[in-house]
C-alpha cells in the first residue's frame, strides 16, 4: 500500500470569526499532478498554507508523506519545493547568491537543471533581486524550488507573471517532472488552458471547501450540455439526472448535466421525443457552470 | 533530435470538452480505418507525443493502452508500439461511416436551427472537402 503524499481529514481553518476553509478531506497520491481552481478568496492559498504546515489548521488534521504537516522533520521538509504567490525572496542579493544559499540549506543540488533552466529563462543570476522584472523574479523562485528535485512539488499561481513562451517552457518543464515516477506535483492556477494540460487531477475549491475533486478526464465526461430540439413542447419537469443549470423555452432546452451516461441518450431521444445534442464542456464553461 | 513525422498526424487540443485520451483514441482510429496509418506503422512513444503537444504523459499512454486493449496497437518489447496486424485492413464504408457518425449527428442538428437542406448541406461539406484536400 502506497501512502498518499498528501492528506486532510476534515480539516478546517478559523480566522478570528471567519471561516476560511471547512470539511476538507482528500488524498494525494505519489505520481499525481493535482491541479487546483477556484475563484479569487475561495481559499486555494490558504488551503495549500495549511496542507504544507506552514500555518496551523484550526479543525481536523493534514499530512505530508505520513507525518503531521504542522509539526514536520526536516529531513521531510527537504522532500518538498514551494513557490509561493508572492515570491520570498532578498530584494538585495542577487540569483547566484539565492541559489547558493538554497543549494547549501538542501545539501544536494541539481546544477545541471538549473543552469539548464537560467540559460533558457535568460535569467540574469548576476543581477539584485531588487532590479529584477516579475517574470523574472517568478522564474528565479521556481528554479529555487526545482533545484533539490522534491518529491512533492506545490506551486501557488506560479505563471501569473510569466510571458507566453517562458510559461510553455514551464509547463514542459512540469510535464518532464510529472513523467519521473513517484513525483507528485499541486498547482494553482487561474490560467485554466495550462490546468488541461498538465493535470490530471483536479480540485474545484468553492467558498472554502473542495466541492469537486477527482480525475480530469472524468470530469470532463461526466459533465456535458445537452442541447434538446423537441417536436412538440416539453414537459416542465425533464427526465434529467444531476441538473446543474437548466433553460427551458418551448420545443427547445438547454441543461448542463453532472454524472451524464451516454447509454441513457436513445431512451432519452425517445421520450422527449426531440433531437438531442450532448455537447463536451471545456475546463472554462465547466468552472463557470459549477459557479451559477 | 530527429521527429517522428507522424507525431504531427495528431490534432489534441487540451481545451476541448472530449478529454485528450478520447480525441487520441478517435483519431487513430479514423486514420487505421482510412489506411492511412498501416499495420506495422511505429507510433511516437508517450513520452515524444506527451513533449510534442505538451500535455500530461498519463493521458496518451492511457490512449495507447486502451487501443491496445482494442487489439489496434500492439505493444512490443523494448521498441515502439505498432499498429497492429490482422483484421484492421482499411475497415468497410458502414463501418467508417458508423465512427463519424456522432460528428455527423450534431452537424444535422445544428443545419436544422439554421434550416439549411440536406443538398446545401451536402454541397458545403463537398467544397470543405475539395479545398482540404
Amino acid at each position: 500500500m502506497t501512502v498518499p503524499v498528501v492528506t486532510a481529514r476534515n480539516l478546517g481553518k478559523t480566522i478570528g470569526r471567519k471561516s476560511i476553509l471547512h470539511d476538507i478531506s482528500v488524498d494525494v497520491e505519489p505520481g499525481s499532478v493535482v491541479g487546483i481552481i477556484g475563484k479569487n478568496g475561495a481559499g486555494k492559498t490558504t488551503l495549500m498554507d495549511v496542507l504544507l504546515g506552514f500555518s496551523p489548521a484550526t479543525s481536523g488534521s493534514s499530512g505530508l508523506f505520513g507525518h503531521d504537516s504542522f509539526t514536520l522533520p526536516g529531513d521531510i521538509r527537504g522532500r518538498i519545493g514551494f513557490v509561493p504567490q508572492q515570491d520570498e525572496l532578498v530584494t538585495m542579493l542577487d540569483g547566484q547568491q539565492h541559489l547558493e544559499m538554497a543549494a547549501a540549506l538542501q545539501g544536494r543540488w541539481n546544477r545541471e537543471l538549473t543552469n539548464r533552466l537560467q540559460r533558457a529563462w535568460e535569467l540574469p543570476m548576476d543581477r539584485a533581486v531588487r532590479q529584477l522584472s516579475g517574470g523574472e523574479r517568478q522564474k528565479l523562485s521556481i528554479l529555487l524550488a526545482l533545484g533539490h528535485e522534491p518529491e512533492l512539488l506545490v506551486l501557488d499561481e506560479p505563471v501569473a507573471a510569466l510571458d507566453p513562451i517562458s510559461r510553455r517552457q514551464f509547463l514542459q518543464e512540469l510535464l518532464a517532472i510529472a513523467g519521473s515516477p513517484g513525483r507528485t506535483v499541486l498547482f494553482s492556477t487561474h490560467i485554466v488552458s495550462d490546468l488541461e494540460r498538465v493535470a490530471d487531477r483536479i480540485w474545484i475549491v468553492r467558498g472554502g471547501t473542495i466541492a469537486w475533486a477527482g480525475l480530469l478526464d472524468e470530469l470532463k465526461e461526466s459533465v456535458v450540455r445537452l442541447n434538446v430540439t423537441a417536436r412538440r413542447a416539453l414537459p416542465q419537469r425533464l427526465p434529467l439526472e444531476g441538473v446543474i443549470s437548466l433553460r427551458l423555452a418551448g420545443h427547445r432546452a438547454n441543461a448542463v448535466v453532472s454524472r451524464w451516461d451516454e447509454s441513457t441518450l436513445p431512451a432519452l431521444r425517445k421520450v422527449l421525443d426531440a433531437d438531442i445534442d450532448v455537447e463536451p464542456l471545456s475546463l472554462e464553461d465547466l468552472f463557470v457552470e459549477f459557479h451559477s | 533530435m530527429e521527429r517522428s513525422p507522424i507525431l504531427r498526424i495528431f490534432t489534441l487540443q487540451p481545451s476541448s470538452g472530449v478529454p485528450i485520451y478520447r480525441q487520441l483514441i478517435e483519431q487513430v482510429r479514423r486514420l487505421v480505418a482510412s489506411g492511412q496509418l498501416t499495420p506495422g506503422t511505429e507510433l511516437p512513444s508517450v513520452r515524444e507525443v506527451a513533449a510534442e503537444y505538451t500535455v500530461n504523459p498519463t493521458t496518451i499512454s492511457k490512449a495507447y493502452s486502451l487501443l491496445e486493449g482494442e487489439g489496434l496497437l500492439q505493444r512490443n518489447r523494448g521498441k515502439p508500439m505498432t499498429i497492429a496486424g490482422g483484421r484492421q485492413k482499411a475497415g468497410a464504408l458502414p463501418q467508417r461511416l458508423r465512427q463519424i457518425e456522432p460528428q455527423v449527428a450534431a452537424l444535422v442538428l445544428a443545419a436544422r436551427q439554421l434550416d439549411l437542406s440536406s443538398i446545401e448541406l451536402c454541397q458545403f461539406i463537398s467544397k470543405k472537402m475539395g479545398e482540404e484536400s
